[in-house]
């Protein structure tokens, strides 16, 4: 190998320290949220969709709430969270929450405390209008059970309060609810799919993160789900279309730039590959410099 | 009075910790990254075991309690499980573990064989034609793409000819695939911390907080690095 001398800078393009690339990341998220610029956003069709999905429900109607993340999905999902219970507690949709992870517990906590002033304005209440039965969801056999036999499997909620005499009484089976609303980072859905949407034919929304969209979007194209918001992006057009803006809409500029960050990175990327390393090979391999 | 201030170290204390384990990044051992690493670890583990606990008391306890006997057999095969740290009775483990294989397979097979095979492929032999261009274009695009990418994957006979441009085809267009999955990913991945540094980020107040434990982790995770005391002193 022959040694190079100088700056070069397709040298300096293809090995540079990776490092910059997170330090220069924190610095492009972390800007744009103290000092939001506003950049314009459109709604797309899938979530046009997903809205009509959530605004046909009528006052009264049981969705079963599956939330299917951990604390870390919560935080990609969590506009299209708020957005879509605040439409719940709007419309007065009666919301049987149920987790498909441990950590799942601890998010109500924050979400409710978010929406408490809309909760006020429209008198929703625990047990009233909607019940947290905890971690009920963990594999397929539990979900299985819940779908066939709701109340053979689930008698209390989280904090011990019998379900008896609550709205849940009109569940005997998954197919007595008008819908099922699922936050997915992929645990418990698949199971919900086959046991409460195949088996029974209820309808069922999902709001997944991006890994999960191309998937997503073939269960969708085959009428499994009949609504898709896609992660963030999905809940900041939510936040849009209702009119009530938060953390999905503020979120979007920190995400134009870090996309916009990613692609330079790939340009700057490919043009050191090309300019040095092939170079370089071909200079090992014909000795012309 | 009491609840601010918990509720305001919570806060501090979550902050700074979160920019320990991002110090990961830097590459180097440092005893922070250690230090919420296992601080996760160990709350991760606690909360994992108090809500399994609590899964078997509202589903088994509570369901026996109101007569559904049958229930003691899963507590018994649930027992059974535990002798699998035995080494002499663990043989004991492999009826409670075959008994869920069996039933865990019979769940799946009733239903997957719709969801992930016929469904889809229903969902794939469509109109083309449905009078709007635009969904014209995609039904094609599906339909050449299922194609193509099919024949990629013929392995029974020699690909030549037609088959050879449909199957060069097919490929291109999984690259195609794979760039579209690769963009979704990191779109995920950029949701997950943006999410979360807003998180970092409001109310207003936090803001300094979070720059001053971003500066701090990584003036830390410097020195570590340049004194040689990142690796002697961090869990490994």
């Amino acid at each position: 190998m022959t040694k190079e001398e100088g700056f070069d800078l397709f040298r300096w393009m293809a090995t540079y320290d990776k490092r910059w690339i997170y330090v220069i990341l924190f610095i492009v998220v972390l800007y744009p949220l103290m000092r939001p610029v506003g950049m314009p956003i459109t709604v797309s069709e899938l979530t046009r969709d997903y809205y009509d999905q959530i605004n046909s429900l009528k006052e009264g109607d049981i969705v079963f709430d599956s939330w299917n993340m951990e604390f870390s999905g919560y935080m990609e999902l969590k506009p299209g969270v708020l957005a879509t219970h605040r439409i719940f507690i709007e419309k007065g949709v009666k919301l049987c929450i149920a987790f498909g992870h441990f950590e799942g517990v601890a998010i109500p906590d924050v979400v409710f405390s978010e929406l408490r002033s809309v909760m006020q304005e429209y008198d929703y209440r625990e047990l009233d209008d909607y019940i947290i039965l905890g971690y009920i969801l963990p594999n397929e056999a539990a979900v299985a059970a819940l779908a066939q036999d709701f109340h053979g499997v689930v008698r209390q909620d989280w904090k011990g309060n019998p379900i008896e005499g609550t709205f849940l009484d009109q569940i005997t089976n998954a197919g007595d609810f008008a819908m099922i609303n699922d936050y997915t980072t992929g645990l418990a859905t698949t199971f919900e799919v086959r046991h409460m949407v195949l088996t029974y034919g209820t309808p069922m929304v999902v709001n997944c993160i991006g890994v999960s969209i191309p998937g997503a979007l073939a269960n969708l194209d085959a009428g499994l789900y009949t609504g898709l918001l896609a992660s963030t992006r999905g809940g900041a057009e939510l936040e849009y279309l209702i009119g009530a803006p938060g953390p999905g809409l503020k979120s979007m500029d920190a995400f134009t730039f870090g996309h916009y960050m990613l692609i330079i990175f790939i340009i700057i990327g490919n043009i050191g590959h090309y300019g040095w390393a092939r170079r370089t090979r071909y200079r090992d391999r014909t000795g012309i410099r | 009075m009491v609840v601010e201030w918990f509720e305001y170290s919570v806060t501090l204390v979550g902050i700074f910790i979160s920019f320990c384990m991002y110090t990961t990044l830097y590459g180097k051992e440092n005893p922070l990254r250690s230090w919420a690493e296992f601080s996760y670890l160990a709350a991760g583990t606690g909360v994992s075991v108090t809500w399994a606990v609590w899964y078997i008391y509202t589903t088994a306890i509570v369901n026996i309690q109101a007569g559904d006997i049958i229930l003691f057999a899963s507590i018994i095969l649930g027992l059974m499980m535990l002798f699998r740290v035995h080494p002499k009775y663990s043989y004991i483990s492999r009826v409670p573990l075959a008994f869920t294989v069996g039933v865990q397979l019979a769940l799946s097979l009733r239903t997957i064989i719709f969801t992930d095979f016929l469904v889809q492929i229903n969902a794939t032999i469509i109109k083309l034609w449905t009078g709007v261009p635009k969904d014209f274009l995609y039904q094609v695009t599906i339909a050449v793409s299922v194609i193509s990418i099919l024949t990629f994957f013929l392995y029974t006979l020699e690909v030549t000819g037609p088959l050879l441009m449909t199957s060069k085809l097919g490929e291109y267009l999984m690259y195609i695939g794979f760039g579209a999955i690769f963009a979704q990913t990191f779109m995920g991945r950029l949701g997950l911390f943006v999410g979360y540094m807003e998180r970092l980020t409001t109310p207003v107040w936090k803001q300094p907080y979070t720059i001053a434990s971003a500066i701090i982790c990584l003036l830390a995770a410097v020195f570590f690095e340049k004194s040689g005391l990142g690796k002697k002193l961090s869990a490994g």
